[in-house]
């Protein structure tokens, strides 16, 4: 049973289309898991289709179809086998997070090096590339019983619980389990002791380490103390 | 009104991107659709289209769907109209490539026009935006993951769904309808379209969660506040 979901601007967002790359993974990575929100996405798509079959018609070039016809016959690569067997995950891949990470995301990661680097003795961090400055997309892990430092956040951190749980000073989070954390929410995760938990995570801007002065990019440089 | 001055004056910046403007002057029209002598059953020629690669079927749904595409797309503003016909094309050729998936008990063909249309729009964007460097084969199609199976009891859900938005949807007051048509026809973000009609971000929220409840939507099982702490 999944307790925690996105919220209606969220699952709007994505449903319009307005969300960027990687909070728009996060909310698919969720859906996954939650039948209700999926559900949900289900119905903004049925008002997205009458917003578009009651709007206005603009009118299309007269050969417009007559060329889009000839199109259909142009020989297509048929990339859905293609696309099948490249979905198939590499073993660079945290062999026990390949099996609970959703396909796109395998397919995805397939491309490229998954760089596992410490945060601390019990906390790390694989960053992954969608192209986008605005956010940064990442993999982290607690290790079982292990816990992250204490941070707050700058910007809005979105985390999907794939696999294991954790619990904060606000309750425990299980797989599937979707928070969010606005600037100023202060928190020190920690790992359930029987398994190491890892989350998808989304971060808007960097996190600030509580406790220690300066202003550190997670991913960039963290000497644990 | 303030609101009406607004979206006036985002149709009116519509207008002076496109060379049509006659098609563009209209909003959503409030045609009664509950009482439309039922046309051609959209959903069984894209099923015809997926099986029998029927281009009779696909013209027909091209010369329906390709106009309310199109203008869908230059509603979205960014979009020349000559982009937005090449747009029109790219999502009909997805259209015919993805019919043989296309399930009418998942969806409706709006409904699936509309994803698709989405999706090849935010890839289209995401082409031509300057900060975006990367050529990846990341396509949002790829990202939105909605080909899952759903169960008989969602495709029943789905249908009340369908039902009770095409019944409500033409009540709305025309401050929640013009939320929802920025964010749907233009990909908006709640916080974009706030800044664009200089309204507090809450307000959008609260026109969007009330228009969802006109419509029967219900949405986020945690609502508007993110973490509920049940555990």
């Amino acid at each position: 049973m999944i307790n925690n979901h996105p919220n209606t601007q969220l699952l709007t967002d994505y449903a319009t289309g307005g969300l960027s790359m990687a909070p728009l993974i996060s909310i698919t990575t969720h859906l996954q898991f939650c039948d209700q929100c999926r559900e949900a996405v289900s119905g903004l798509n049925i008002l997205g289709g009458e917003l578009l079959t009651e709007g206005d018609e603009a009118e299309l070039s007269d050969d417009l179809l007559a060329q889009t016809l000839a199109m259909l016959d142009a020989p297509m690569a048929t990339n859905t086998d293609a696309e099948a067997a490249a979905e198939t995950p590499k073993s660079s891949l945290c062999p026990d997070l390949a099996s609970q990470l959703p396909k796109y995301l395998h397919r995805f990661l397939n491309s490229q090096e998954l760089e596992w680097r410490s945060l601390s003795s019990t906390l790390s961090v694989a960053a992954i590339s969608v192209g986008e400055t605005d956010y940064e997309l990442a993999l982290h892990r607690i290790d079982a019983g292990g816990k992250a430092p204490v941070h707050d956040h700058k910007g809005t951190e979105l985390t999907v619980v794939l696999k294991g749980s954790f619990s904060d000073e606000d309750g425990i989070y299980r797989e599937g389990d979707f928070l969010m954390r606005e600037p100023g929410d202060v928190h020190r995760p920690s790992a359930t002791q029987d398994q190491a938990c890892i989350c998808l995570s989304v971060l808007s801007a960097p996190i600030k380490l509580t406790g220690i002065k300066q202003v550190l990019n997670p991913f960039m440089q963290f000497n644990p103390s | 009104m303030i609101d009406n001055d607004l979206k006036r004056s985002t149709y009116r910046k519509t207008l002076k991107s496109d060379g049509q403007a006659r098609i563009m002057v209209t909003q959503i029209k409030t045609k009664a659709t509950m009482n439309k002598p039922s046309g051609p059953d959209w959903n069984a020629l894209l099923v015809k289209v997926g099986s029998h690669q029927d281009k009779a079927a696909f013209g027909a749904l091209f010369s329906h769907f390709g106009p309310l595409l199109k203008g869908f797309l230059l509603k979205g503003g960014g979009v020349e109209p000559e982009q937005a016909e090449e747009l029109v094309q790219e999502t009909m050729i997805k259209v015919w490539r993805k019919a043989p998936s296309y399930a009418p008990t998942q969806a409706a063909a709006s409904t699936w026009m509309y994803t698709i249309a989405r999706n090849t729009r935010i890839d289209w964007l995401r082409k031509h935006a300057k900060k975006n460097h990367q050529t990846d084969e990341l396509v949002a199609e790829d990202l939105f993951d909605e080909n899952e199976e759903s169960s008989p009891f969602t495709a029943l859900i789905q249908t009340r769904n369908a039902s009770n938005i095409r019944e409500h949807l033409n009540s709305l007051p025309q401050e929640q309808l013009q939320v929802l048509t920025l964010m749907y026809f233009q990909g908006k973000s709640g916080q974009e379209v706030a800044d664009e009609l200089a309204i507090p971000l809450g307000t959008v929220k609260s026109r969007v969660r009330l228009a969802l409840q006109k419509l029967k939507l219900k949405i986020s099982p945690n609502g508007e506040e993110q973490v509920v702490y049940a555990s």
